[in-house]
C-alpha cells in the first residue's frame, strides 16, 4: 500500500498545490468522520434512531439464541392466543410463539435488505462511476437505467416470482434490479462534481489508470453521499421487500419473514390482531429508524447544514 | 371537522328519510355476497362454482338433486325411465314451462342445450360429463330420449349440474361468444337482469316461473331482486353482513362463525351433506413420493384432527378416506384401512425401511434425502393446511417444501411435473365421479397429477361407471377405494363445511350446495322487509 503512494508523491512534486489537495482530502476524512459521528449523537431523534437499528441488527444476528422456542414447530392445540398467555407475546394461527418469529422475521426481512442492498449498490455504483467517467458510454447506460426507473419494484418481484417461483432469491434479485438505477444516478451525479476538481486533472496527467482514479480519488469523495443513500435505501428496500412477501412472493413457509406473518394474521384481524399488527409494527419501527438515521446523516455529511 | 361530520350524517340522514317511502312500497334486493366473481355465466363454458352458483338460479335442469346430496327429484322431467340395460334414458318433460322473455319452452330447447353441450365445436371443458352419448332426440311433443353407446351410472348426477341447464337457442344464437356475458335466457327462477364483472350481477324474478323442484315448499320464487355481489376480501365481508348491508352469505371466514351466531336474529346454518374436500396427492413416480413407506408415513404423522380444529376453527371435518362420507357410494370398510393419526409409528415404519435420520434431523436413504415439494393455489386456506402439515412431517423427520401459487399460474405450473405432491379442494357429486376424474390413467397428467397408471383401476371404473345395478356399481368403487387406501396416493385430509349465514330479513335460508352453490336455486327464501 505505502509503496506506490510514495511512488506518487515523488511524481507529483511539479504540482505543489494538487499534491497539497490531494493530502488534505485524504487527512479530512477522520477529522469528518468524527465530527459526523458527534453531530449525530447530539441530536435525540438520530440517537434513538442509530439506537433501533443497533438493536435491530442484534436481535436478528442473535434470533436463533433469543429466541424462546422452536421457530418452526407448531402447536395447534394453542393457536391465535392473545399477547399474555403462551409467551409474551401470544401465538400465531399454527400456535408458534409471537417472539420467536418475529426475531427470526426480523433476521428474515434484514438479511433481504442486506443483500439486496449489497448487489443494488455494488452493480448501480460499478455503473454510475463508468457512467460519469466515460462520457461517451453515458448515453447508454442511462438511458438503460431510466428504463429499469421506469418499472415499479412490485412489478420486477411479480415478474421474477412468475418466472422463477416465489421464494427470497425472487425477491432480492427484484429489489436489487430496483435498486440498480437509483445508485447509478446517485454515483453518477457526485462523481460528475468530484471529476471536475484539479486533483483527478493532476492524477489524470501522472498517467494513472482509470480503475485507480475512480478507486482512489474519485470513490472516497462519493462516499457520503453514498452512505447516506445506502441507509435511506436500506429502509425502503426493507419496507417493498414486505410487501412482496405480504402478495405472497416473498419467504416461503415455514421460514419467518415480518410481510408473510402480517399477511397471515390479516385472515384473523379481528378475532387476533396482534398476528397482524406486531409484525407490522416491527416493520414500522426498523424502517423509521433506518429512514431518520439516513436523513441525519445527509445532514450531518452535508457541509452547508453544519453549523 | 366536526362541522363537516355533522353535516354529513344530516346528509345521509336526510337521504334515509327520503328513501324511506320507497322501501315501504318495493323491498330492497336481497343481496348475497360471494369472494369471486365467474369469466362468463355460458353454463358450457365455465367450469367455475362462481358460475354454478348462478347458473341454477338462471336455468333449470332435466333433474334435481335433494338436500342429501344423494337422491335424483324431478326438474323440468317431471319422471323419467331407464331401460334395463342402462344405454336409454326416457324423460317426460312437463308442459308449463316458459323462458324469461315469456316463450313456452319445448323438448326441442331441452334437445338444442343438452347437444350444444357435447357437441365438439362448442368446445366445453365439461362435455365428458354428458358420458358416451350416442343419440338425444324427441319423441312427441314432450318426451326426451337420451340413448347411450354404453351405460354410465353417473349420468343423472351429472344432467342436474349446471352444465346441463337449458338455454333459449334464439339468445345464443343472437349473442354469440357473449352468450352469458352479455346477457341470457333461461327458465330458471330468477332472470339475467344486469352483469357489472367483479362487482355485481342483478337478477330480477321470472314472473311466469311455478315449476320449482319438490326439494322446496314453494315452487315459486318470492323475490322481485336478488343482487349477487362480489367482496374479495373476507374481512370486508365479514364486517359487511355485520352491519346488514348485505343479506346472505356462504363465503363467511370460518373463524367468525361463532360471532356471527352470536349476534341475535342471525342464521348461520350448516350443510351436513356438502362435498368439498382437501386433499394432499402424492405423484408416484417421484424420487421421494415413489416410496409407499414416505407416503404412509405421511398419512401418520400428519394431525389431520388438529388442522380441521385449527385451521378451520372447529368447523372442519377430518376427511376418514378418500371420499367424504356423506357421498353415493362412499366405502366404510376402506376408511378401517387408513392409516390412524400416529406420529411414532410413522418414525418407526421409517426406521424400518431405512429412511434414518440425518445431521439435521432430515432422513436419508441411499444418499437420498427425505425430502419433497409441494404445489398448491394460494387461497385463504392453503398455506395454513401445508404450513401445518410441513411442521408435522418435520417431526418425523420428512422435509416438505411448500410452493404455493396464484390462481393466475397455479393451474398451468399444476399441469407440470415439476412437483412430487399437491394440495387441491374440490366438489363432486358422486364416487364414480371423482374416483374417475382423479384415478384414470387417461386423465393424466390432469387432473390424474398422480401419474397413477394402474390396469386394475382402469377397469374398475370402468365397470363401476357402466354398471346397471347399483350394488355392482358399489363393489366395484369399493375395491377401487380399497386398493387407493392401501397406496396412500392422496392424505385425505378435511371436507370444508358449508355454513350459510344470513340476517334477520331473510327467511327459509338453507344451505344446499351442490358444486358449490349454496343456495342452490334460491326458492323458499323471503324478505321480511
Amino acid at each position: 500500500m505505502s509503496s506506490p503512494m510514495k511512488l506518487e508523491r515523488n511524481a507529483l512534486q511539479p504540482g505543489a498545490k494538487t499534491v497539497e489537495a490531494a493530502v488534505s482530502v485524504a487527512a479530512a476524512a477522520p477529522v469528518r468522520r468524527k465530527t459526523v459521528f458527534r453531530m449525530l449523537l447530539s441530536d435525540v431523534g438520530s440517537c434513538v434512531a442509530l439506537a433501533l437499528v443497533v438493536l435491530a441488527i442484534l436481535c436478528a444476528t442473535f434470533a436463533p439464541w433469543l429466541a424462546p422456542t422452536d421457530p418452526f414447530g407448531n402447536d395447534l392445540a394453542n393457536t391465535l392466543k392473545p399477547p399474555g398467555e403462551m409467551g409474551l407475546l401470544g401465538t400465531d394461527g399454527q400456535g408458534r410463539s409471537m417472539i420467536t418469529r418475529l426475531l427470526f422475521g426480523l433476521r428474515t426481512s434484514l438479511l433481504m435488505g442486506l443483500a439486496s442492498v449489497a448487489f443494488g449498490c455494488t452493480i448501480g455504483g460499478v455503473i454510475g462511476f463508468a457512467a460519469a467517467y466515460y462520457p461517451k458510454a453515458s448515453g447508454v447506460l442511462m438511458r438503460f437505467m431510466d428504463i429499469l426507473l421506469s418499472f415499479p419494484a412490485i412489478l420486477f418481484g411479480l415478474a421474477i416470482a412468475a418466472i422463477f417461483g416465489p421464494g427470497l432469491p425472487a425477491v432480492i434479485i427484484a429489489l436489487t434490479i430496483a435498486t440498480v438505477p437509483l445508485m447509478a444516478r446517485v454515483v453518477r451525479g457526485s462523481a460528475l462534481v468530484v471529476l471536475q476538481q484539479g486533483y483527478i486533472e493532476a492524477a489524470r496527467s501522472l498517467g494513472l489508470s482509470d480503475l485507480r482514479i475512480i478507486i482512489r480519488y474519485v470513490l472516497p469523495n462519493c462516499l457520503s453521499a453514498i452512505f447516506v443513500f445506502v441507509t435511506l435505501r436500506f429502509g425502503q428496500v426493507i419496507l417493498l421487500g414486505a410487501a412482496l412477501s405480504f402478495l405472497g412472493l416473498g419467504a416461503q413457509p415455514p421460514t419467518a419473514e415480518l410481510g408473510a406473518m402480517a399477511a397471515d394474521g390479516r385472515n384473523f384481524l379481528f378475532f387476533a390482531p396482534h398476528v397482524s399488527v406486531l409484525p407490522s409494527l416491527v416493520i414500522f419501527a426498523v424502517v423509521l429508524a433506518f429512514n431518520v438515521l439516513g436523513d441525519s446523516l445527509r445532514d450531518a455529511l452535508d457541509p452547508k447544514l453544519r453549523k | 371537522m366536526l362541522k363537516l361530520s355533522t353535516l354529513l350524517l344530516a346528509g345521509a340522514a336526510a337521504a334515509t328519510f327520503a328513501a324511506v317511502p320507497a322501501v315501504a312500497q318495493q323491498k330492497a334486493p336481497l343481496s348475497i355476497l360471494r369472494i369471486i366473481d365467474a369469466d362468463n355465466y355460458d353454463p358450457i363454458r365455465s367450469t367455475a362454482t362462481a358460475a354454478a352458483e348462478v347458473m341454477y338460479m338462471l336455468a333449470d335442469t332435466l333433474v334435481t338433486v335433494d338436500f342429501d346430496m344423494k337422491t335424483i327429484k324431478p326438474g323440468l322431467a317431471e319422471s323419467w325411465t331407464i331401460s334395463p340395460d342402462g344405454m336409454t334414458y326416457t324423460f317426460k318433460l312437463r308442459k308449463d314451462v316458459k323462458f324469461c322473455d315469456g316463450r313456452p319452452m319445448t323438448v326441442d330447447d331441452v334437445v338444442y342445450s343438452l347437444k350444444r353441450w357435447i357437441d365438439p365445436a362448442s368446445k366445453s371443458p365439461v362435455s365428458f360429463r354428458a358420458g358416451p352419448v350416442k343419440d338425444i332426440r324427441v319423441d312427441g311433443d314432450s318426451t326426451l330420449i337420451y340413448e347411450l353407446k354404453e351405460p354410465y351410472s353417473d349420468l343423472m348426477f351429472q344432467l342436474a349440474l349446471s352444465f346441463a341447464s337449458v338455454v333459449d337457442k334464439n339468445t345464443v344464437e343472437k349473442l354469440g361468444p357473449n352468450f352469458g356475458v352479455q346477457g341470457f335466457n333461461g327458465t330458471g327462477p330468477y332472470c339475467w337482469s344486469k352483469w357489472t364483472p367483479r362487482q355485481e350481477l342483478v337478477l330480477k324474478k321470472n314472473p311466469h316461473y311455478s315449476w320449482g323442484p319438490p326439494i322446496y315448499k314453494d315452487p315459486k320464487p318470492q323475490i322481485d331482486e336478488i343482487v349477487w355481489k362480489v367482496i374479495p376480501e373476507s374481512n370486508t365481508l365479514m364486517a359487511a353482513i355485520q352491519a346488514k348491508q348485505a343479506d346472505v352469505t356462504y363465503y363467511m371466514p370460518y373463524i367468525a362463525l361463532d360471532t356471527m351466531q352470536r349476534i341475535p336474529g342471525m342464521t348461520v346454518q350448516r350443510q351436513e351433506n356438502y362435498i368439498y374436500d382437501v386433499f394432499m396427492g402424492f405423484k408416484v413416480d417421484k424420487p421421494v413420493a415413489k416410496d409407499k413407506v414416505i407416503r404412509q408415513a405421511a398419512n401418520m404423522a400428519t394431525n389431520k384432527e388438529a388442522i380441521a380444529k385449527a385451521i378451520f376453527f372447529g368447523k372442519g371435518q377430518t376427511l376418514p378416506s378418500l371420499l367424504n362420507p356423506a357421498v353415493l357410494d362412499y366405502d366404510k370398510s376402506s376408511a378401517d384401512k387408513m392409516p390412524k393419526y400416529d406420529p411414532a409409528g410413522a418414525a418407526k415404519l421409517l426406521d424400518e425401511a431405512g429412511w434414518k435420520p440425518g445431521a439435521d434431523g432430515i432422513r436419508e436413504k441411499d444418499g437420498q434425502k427425505a425430502t419433497f415439494t409441494v404445489y398448491g393455489i394460494r387461497n385463504d386456506s392453503n398455506p395454513r393446511i401445508s404450513e401445518a402439515m410441513q411442521a408435522d412431517l418435520r417431526k418425523v423427520g420428512i422435509d416438505m417444501k411448500i410452493q404455493l401459487w396464484d390462481a393466475t399460474v397455479a393451474w398451468g405450473k399444476l399441469a407440470t411435473q415439476e412437483f412430487d405432491a399437491f394440495l387441491m379442494s374440490y366438489p363432486y357429486v358422486t364416487a364414480t365421479e371423482a374416483m374417475s376424474l382423479y384415478f384414470r390413467s387417461q386423465q393424466v397428467p390432469t387432473p390424474n397429477r398422480m401419474n397413477w397408471k394402474d390396469p386394475k383401476t382402469d377397469e374398475l371404473l370402468k365397470s363401476a361407471a357402466t354398471a346397471t345395478d347399483a350394488d355392482k356399481r358399489k363393489q366395484a368403487l369399493a375395491e377401487v377405494q380399497t386398493q387407493l387406501t392401501e397406496a396412500n396416493v392422496w392424505v385425505p385430509l378435511v371436507s370444508q363445511p358449508l355454513w350459510v349465514v344470513a340476517t334477520d330479513r331473510v327467511e327459509g335460508a338453507r344451505a344446499h350446495g351442490l358444486y358449490g352453490a349454496g343456495l342452490y336455486k334460491g326458492l323458499d327464501l323471503k324478505l321480511k322487509r
